[in-house]
C-alpha cells in the first residue's frame, strides 16, 4: 500500500501542484494559480492536438476491434492451425514497441522501405513517403498502432467466443440460419460485452500510446502527429515548460480517467474483474 | 459457395499471419546484410552474409553506447522490477484474500484504479521524485519504480488465483504449526509457480518495452534501456540501416523467445485478468 501510495498518490497530488506552477525544472515548485490552464486551453496547439488523439483513438481502437473479431470468428470453428495462429499473432503485442516503432519507420521510406518494396513487386508506385507529409502522416502510425494491438484484443475475444455454448449455434443451423446470419444476428450480439471492453480498453491505449508515435515521427512532421502524450513530453522535457506540460497531463489523465472508469463500469457489471 | 468462404477464409489467416511474421523476419535478414545490400535487395533477398552490423550496433556509433549497454541496463530494470514486483505483490495479493470480504473489495478497487492511471500523469513527477532523490539515469530507480507502477496489475491478477486456493491445505498447515506467513511462504508459493511465472513475464514484457517513463528518466547515454537506445538510435546513424536493424533483432528476440516459450503461462496470466499497458 505504501508503495502504491509512493508511486500513484504522491505523483499525482504533484502532478496537479506542478501543473499550478512555473517550475522550470530544477528549484522548489511554487504555487502560482491557474495559468497554465489558461495558457494550455487557448492554444491552438492543444485543441489540434486533441482532435489528432481523439481520431487516432477512436480509429486504432475501431480497426483492432473489427480485425481481431474477424480473425476470431475464422479460428473459433476449429480451423486447422488455430494454436500457431494464436501464438504467432500475439508477437507484435510482445516485441518491444519501440523496436516496433523504429522498423516501420524505416519500411515506410520510400524505395528502400519494405512497404515500398513491396508495392515495387506489386508493380505501383515505390516511391511515397508518407511519414515526411503533414497530411498522411497519421495514417502508417494508425496502421502500425492496429497492427500491434490486434493479437491481444483477438485473445480477448477469442475467449469470449469459446464461451458462446455449441448449442445455440446448433440451434440455429437447425432453424435454417447460414453462417453469416449466425455471424451477426446470435455471435456479434452476443459478444457486445466482450466486444465494448475491449474497445475501451484500446481507445485508452492508443489514447495514452506515446512509444509508437514517438518512435515512427516524433510527433511530426510539424505538429502533424503530435498527440497528447507527446504534446507533454515535448512541452515539459523539450521546451522546460514543466508546468504547462503537466497542465495538459492533467487535463489528458482527467479524460482518460473518465474513460477508464466508464470502462471499469462496464466490466464490473458483468462481474469479470 | 461454402467451399469459396473456407477458401477467403483461410486466405485471411494466412494473410494476416504474413503481415504478423514478415516484418521480423525480414529485420533479421536485413540484419546480416551490407549497406549496398539493404538498397538494392531492400527484402532482403539477395546480397552476401555480414556479421559487421552486430559489431557496430553492439558498441554503438561512439564506441561506448550501444546495445551491449543497453542490453545490460535493461537487464537491471527488469530484475529490480521483477524482485520488487514480486516481493510486494505476492504477500499483499495473498493477505487480500484472506481479509474479510468488505475490506477485501475496498483494497482491491483501490489496485483497480491504480491500474487505470495513465503513464502520461507520472511523467512529471517521476521526473521530479527522481531528480530530488538523485535517481535520475539509474536503471535501478527506474527498475523499483517500474516494480511499483506494474503492483496493481500484479495484485488483481495474484488475487484472481489466490482466492481459488484450497482451504483445507491453509488449514492443515496451520495444524502443523505453521503461522500464516509460514504457510504463505512454505505451502501457498511452491504450489503457484505457474501463477507467478505468467504474471512475472506479463510483468517483464511491460518493462522491456516501456519507453514513456524511461526517455526522460533515463537521458544519459550510458544509463539507458533497450527501447531508449533504439529510439536514439536511428538518429546517431543518419541512414544507416544495416546496425539499426542489428540493433532492432538484439532487442526483440531475445523477448520474442521467452515468449514462445512461456506462452502458456502467459496466455494463464492473461485470462486471470490482466495485461500491462
Amino acid at each position: 500500500m505504501a508503495l502504491v501510495g509512493l508511486f500513484f498518490v504522491v505523483p499525482i497530488v504533484q502532478a496537479v501542484t506542478v501543473s499550478l506552477s512555473g517550475w522550470p525544472g530544477v528549484g522548489p515548485v511554487e504555487i502560482e494559480g491557474l495559468g497554465n490552464y489558461a495558457a494550455v486551453l487557448a492554444s491552438p496547439e492543444f485543441y489540434h492536438s486533441l482532435l489528432r488523439t481523439v481520431v487516432f483513438a477512436v480509429v486504432v481502437a475501431f480497426g483492432i476491434v473489427s480485425i481481431a473479431t474477424l480473425l476470431a470468428a475464422a479460428v473459433s470453428r476449429r480451423v486447422r492451425g488455430a494454436r500457431i495462429y494464436r501464438v504467432i499473432w500475439f508477437i507484435p503485442g510482445i516485441a518491444p514497441a519501440a523496436a516496433v516503432a523504429v522498423y516501420w519507420n524505416t519500411a515506410f521510406q520510400p524505395e528502400i522501405g519494405t512497404v515500398n518494396a513491396i508495392a515495387g513487386l506489386l508493380g505501383l508506385n515505390t516511391n511515397s513517403a508518407l511519414l515526411a507529409s503533414p497530411s498522411t502522416a497519421l495514417y502508417p502510425v494508425i496502421l502500425v498502432s492496429i497492427w500491434s494491438g490486434v493479437g491481444f484484443a483477438f485473445i480477448l475475444i477469442l475467449g469470449g467466443m469459446e464461451q458462446i455454448p455449441v448449442s445455440v449455434y446448433e440451434a440455429a443451423s437447425i432453424d435454417g440460419a447460414s453462417p453469416a446470419r449466425q455471424f451477426f444476428s446470435l455471435t456479434l450480439p452476443l459478444l457486445r460485452p466482450i466486444l465494448s471492453i475491449t474497445a475501451t480498453l484500446n481507445l485508452i491505449w492508443a489514447f495514452n500510446n506515446f512509444t509508437t508515435v514517438w518512435g515512427m515521427t516524433n510527433g511530426g512532421p510539424g505538429l502533424a502527429t503530435t498527440t497528447l502524450p507527446v504534446l507533454v513530453y515535448r512541452t515539459a522535457f523539450i521546451d522546460g515548460q514543466f508546468g504547462e506540460g503537466s497542465a495538459i497531463a492533467v487535463i489528458a489523465g482527467a479524460i482518460l480517467l473518465v474513460l477508464g472508469f466508464v470502462s471499469l463500469r462496464i466490466t464490473q457489471s458483468r462481474g469479470v474483474s | 459457395m461454402r467451399r469459396l468462404a473456407a477458401f477467403a477464409k483461410h486466405v485471411l489467416l494466412l494473410l494476416w499471419s504474413a503481415l504478423v511474421v514478415v516484418p521480423f523476419v525480414l529485420i533479421c535478414l536485413l540484419a546480416f546484410r551490407s549497406e549496398k545490400d539493404i538498397y538494392n535487395y531492400p527484402l532482403g533477398l539477395g546480397g552476401s552474409f555480414t556479421l559487421e552490423n552486430f559489431a557496430i550496433a553492439w558498441w554503438g556509433p561512439g564506441g561506448d553506447t550501444g546495445v551491449g549497454i543497453f542490453l545490460a541496463n535493461s537487464a537491471s530494470v527488469a530484475l529490480t522490477a521483477l524482485a520488487t514486483n514480486l516481493a510486494f505483490g505476492a504477500p499483499s495479493a495473498y493477505f487480500i484474500t484472506l481479509l474479510s470480504g468488505k475490506v477485501r473489495r475496498r483494497l482491491i478497487r483501490v489496485f483497480l484504479v491504480a491500474t487505470v492511471v495513465p503513464l502520461v500523469l507520472l511523467v512529471v513527477p517521476y521526473f521530479q521524485l527522481f531528480d530530488f532523490m538523485g535517481g535520475l539515469n539509474n536503471p535501478f530507480a527506474l527498475g523499483f519504480a517500474y516494480g511499483s507502477v506494474a503492483l496493481p496489475t500484479t495484485v488483481l491478477i495474484l488475487t484472481a488465483f489466490f482466492s481459488d486456493f484450497p482451504h483445507e491445505l491453509r488449514e492443515a498447515a496451520s495444524l502443523d504449526g505453521l503461522t500464516a506467513f509460514g504457510t504463505f511462504i512454505r505451502v501457498v508459493l511452491p504450489l503457484s509457480k505457474g501463477a507467478l511465472v505468467g504474471t512475472s513475464l506479463l510483468a517483464l514484457i511491460f518493462v522491456w518495452g516501456e519507453s514513456q517513463l524511461a526517455v526522460p528518466l533515463l537521458q544519459d547515454p550510458t544509463a539507458q534501456t533497450v527501447p531508449v537506445g533504439l529510439l536514439a538510435f536511428r538518429g546517431q546513424f543518419q541512414g544507416q540501416l544495416g546496425p539499426i536493424f542489428a540493433g532492432l533483432s538484439l532487442a526483440a528476440v531475445p523477448i520474442i523467445i521467452v515468449y514462445l516459450i512461456f506462452n502458456r503461462f502467459i496466455a494463464k496470466g492473461i485470462a486471470l485478468g490482466g495485461v500491462f499497458r
